[in-house]
């Protein structure tokens, strides 16, 4: 009872004598601007995903601060380049923890944010990821949350596009074994089996290859009616066009980086006609909402929007809302507030699950001219 | 067979581009010993020069090559500008001013063209040709063909004309050299332009094969230099054959080891240089440090 006691005494007194820095830092917490980080490539090959994702949230937060923005607070947005490299990206993670960020919006790059994630989540510094792939979601990180569905759910909807509507039977695979490609070729293979389908052959290329001709030749040699690609949006074009050179027919077909212009005019427009995307986001016209978003997105940037803005928009309003519920505090009730979240987005309906993943369908669309139409328009 | 023979179709275009790249590292380095880590960022340039005069002012691919060609050929000579008052004083300050010219190529190609890159349409938009199931690209023909055109002038340049005869000679011995009243110091610009002009050729062929961007040249500059490595570095035919070598091994690598294609390539390639330090054609290399 003694000991309690003089211990008691001993704390008050030590709380009393507290530097002033160290109340003055939680002072500044509840006024002046909340910092939130933006991590994204705006170098390397993987530059235009995170450009795009930066435009994204950059237009969030001017319209939030606009409209007077966190109960009074303005947001504080900076952005970094992590070079689409996780060694960059676990440097940045540190700094923005060191440097008082209370939420990170980011990054484009699948492995890039499974690097940053452990440091993020000592932190106590939740991150919306651009990230889609099946990894992200198995950490179950309480800090780490997903903008767009994962390579299960793209896959999903597109082996029962392909297999059930189409009948498709003959499936060739070609991915690569970077985070997002090997992500992208287990969730597929998975809806293959599910659907007793054996792919007829099940290529893997180095993220950094250029020539596909061996891999593609052993694929045409097994004259499959679907090429699937699970890679980034210059490697699946390069793959797309290869292919197309080396004389295979096959319906070509993948996720998000196939609906891309990049992928486009990389595999060469004739190339990459009919390829066939699952994405949650298909066109600049499928809702009224999205036209909106597109029309706003155009006049402030002179481009044409796309997913990536899209779901980097979203993503951040989602901070917002969640930041709005917490007063501007951070940690693990901002993390909280993330998963309470519902919010009927750009990409559809975010429900956060505790695998941190908030869409939970796509749609199927195909290539036109270098454009994605939704499939059932065509 | 078809397998074989597609493989080998992409390796010879693939193994054509790093020889290129591998002789432009190995000209400068038999003439000044210096490895210039620039080279992969000059390709870059070159790649960028060439696909954004075809693509915007719509100018014919081969006039936008030779442009090309003088833009990284004026490169070439600003580098040895630079780097003259290290020679023969600091060679290590000389190594370390052509990784910092790289960064620089590579910041500047950002800050001209933007960070993204783009894609370049084929310049020879016709169906590629069929021989008994193997088809061949028109454009991988073009490839090869330029890059031997530009080894076979190369050649004639080292071997007929008087410049070539001096950079021969300061490349064997340059303190004789200059007794004989050879220029050491423009045998040595030469050397890098000739170098650039080589990777401007490299770097507006590959454009259309993959995707522009300023970070491009990291990758073809290793795989160059290691090609250069391979052959015997400082060897103009050891150049070619190591290219050649690399294109292919990492042809066969992709369609026999899968993911581990690029291990593969690159532990055959350490054996090699192991067994035969000095490279294929492994003759007495230059050191002039």
């Amino acid at each position: 009872m003694r000991i309690t006691l003089v211990a008691t005494a001993l704390l008050a007194a030590l709380t009393a004598c507290a530097p002033p820095g160290q109340s003055g830092s939680t002072g500044t917490q509840a006024s002046g601007p909340i910092k939130i980080a933006n991590i994204n490539a705006q170098s390397g090959q993987l530059s235009s995903l995170g450009q795009w994702e930066n435009k994204g949230v950059k237009l969030a937060i001017k319209e939030v601060n606009a409209a007077g923005g966190v109960n009074g607070r303005q947001i504080q947005l900076d952005l970094f380049d992590d070079q689409g490299d996780p060694t960059v990206g676990t440097n940045l993670a540190r700094k923005i923890a060191a440097e008082g960020y209370i939420a990170m919006l980011g990054t484009a790059e699948s492995a890039v944010t499974l690097a940053m994630a452990p440091i993020l989540k000592d932190a106590k510094i939740p991150n919306i990821t651009s990230g889609q792939s099946p990894k992200l979601a198995e950490l179950k990180s309480p800090f780490l949350f997903l903008n767009a569905p994962t390579s299960v759910t793209f896959d999903e909807t597109l082996a029962k596009y392909l297999v059930d509507e189409k009948g498709y039977k003959k499936i060739a695979l070609i991915s690569n074994n970077g985070a997002y490609g090997s992500g992208e070729h287990d969730a597929f293979l998975t809806s293959l089996k599910t659907r007793r389908v054996t792919p007829v052959a099940d290529e893997v290329v180095t993220p950094d290859q250029k020539d596909f001709n061996a891999n593609l030749a052993k694929i045409r040699e097994q004259d499959p009616e679907v090429l699937f690609i699970g890679a980034e949006e210059v490697q699946s074009g390069l793959i797309a066009k290869q292919a197309r050179e080396l004389g295979l027919k096959a319906v070509i077909a993948g996720g998000a980086p196939i609906g891309t212009d990049v992928y486009a005019t990389t595999a060469g427009l004739p190339n990459a006609e009919g390829s066939i995307v699952s994405s949650p986001y298909l066109s600049n016209e499928a809702s009224d909402a999205i036209k909106a978003f597109a029309a706003k997105y155009k006049t402030e940037y002179n481009e044409d929007a796309r997913m990536h803005v899209a779901k980097a928009y979203d993503g951040a309003m989602i901070m917002v809302e969640a930041l709005r519920a917490t007063g501007g505090e951070g940690g693990q009730k901002l993390a909280d507030a993330i998963r309470a979240v519902k919010r009927d987005g750009l990409l559809g309906a975010y429900t956060y699950d505790e695998f941190g993943v908030g869409i939970h369908e796509t749609k199927i669309g195909l290539v036109k001219d270098g454009k994605v139409v939704p499939e059932a328009a065509s | 067979m078809q397998v074989l023979l597609q493989t080998l179709i992409g390796g010879i275009t693939f193994g054509a581009v790093y020889a290129l790249v591998a002789m432009g590292f190995s000209i400068v380095y038999r003439t000044m010993g210096l490895v210039n880590f620039a080279h992969g960022s000059v390709v870059m340039i070159g790649a960028y020069a060439a696909s954004t005069f075809y693509m915007a002012t719509r100018l014919p691919f081969a006039v936008a090559m030779v442009v090309a060609i003088v833009v990284t050929g004026l490169i070439g000579l600003i580098i040895e500008r630079f780097l003259r008052p290290l020679e023969n004083k600091d060679f290590t300050l000389m190594l370390i001013g052509t990784i910092g010219f790289g960064a620089v190529l590579e910041a500047l190609a950002i800050l001209i063209w933007g960070a993204t890159g783009h894609a370049v349409p084929n310049p020879v938009a016709t169906e590629p040709i069929d021989l008994g199931g193997v088809r061949i690209p028109t454009y991988s023909l073009l490839v090869i063909g330029v890059a031997a055109l530009a080894t076979a002038l190369l050649a004639l340049f080292l071997q007929r004309t008087k410049t070539g005869a001096a950079m021969q000679a300061v490349a064997m011995d340059h303190e004789a050299a200059t007794a004989c009243g050879i220029h050491v110091g423009r045998s040595n610009a030469t050397a890098f332009a000739i170098g650039a002009c080589l990777a401007a050729v490299a770097g507006s062929l590959i454009g259309p094969m993959l995707y522009v961007n300023p970070t491009m040249g990291g990758t073809l500059g290793i795989k160059g230099f290691a090609a250069a490595m391979l052959g015997g570095f400082g060897s103009m035919p050891g150049a070619i054959v190591g290219g050649m070598a690399f294109g292919l091994l990492d042809a066969f690598a992709a369609g026999n080891f899968q993911e581990y294609s690029e291990l593969v390539t690159f532990v055959v390639f350490a054996v090699v240089v192991m067994i035969r330090p000095m490279g294929i054609f492994g003759e007495a290399t230059v050191n002039r440090a």
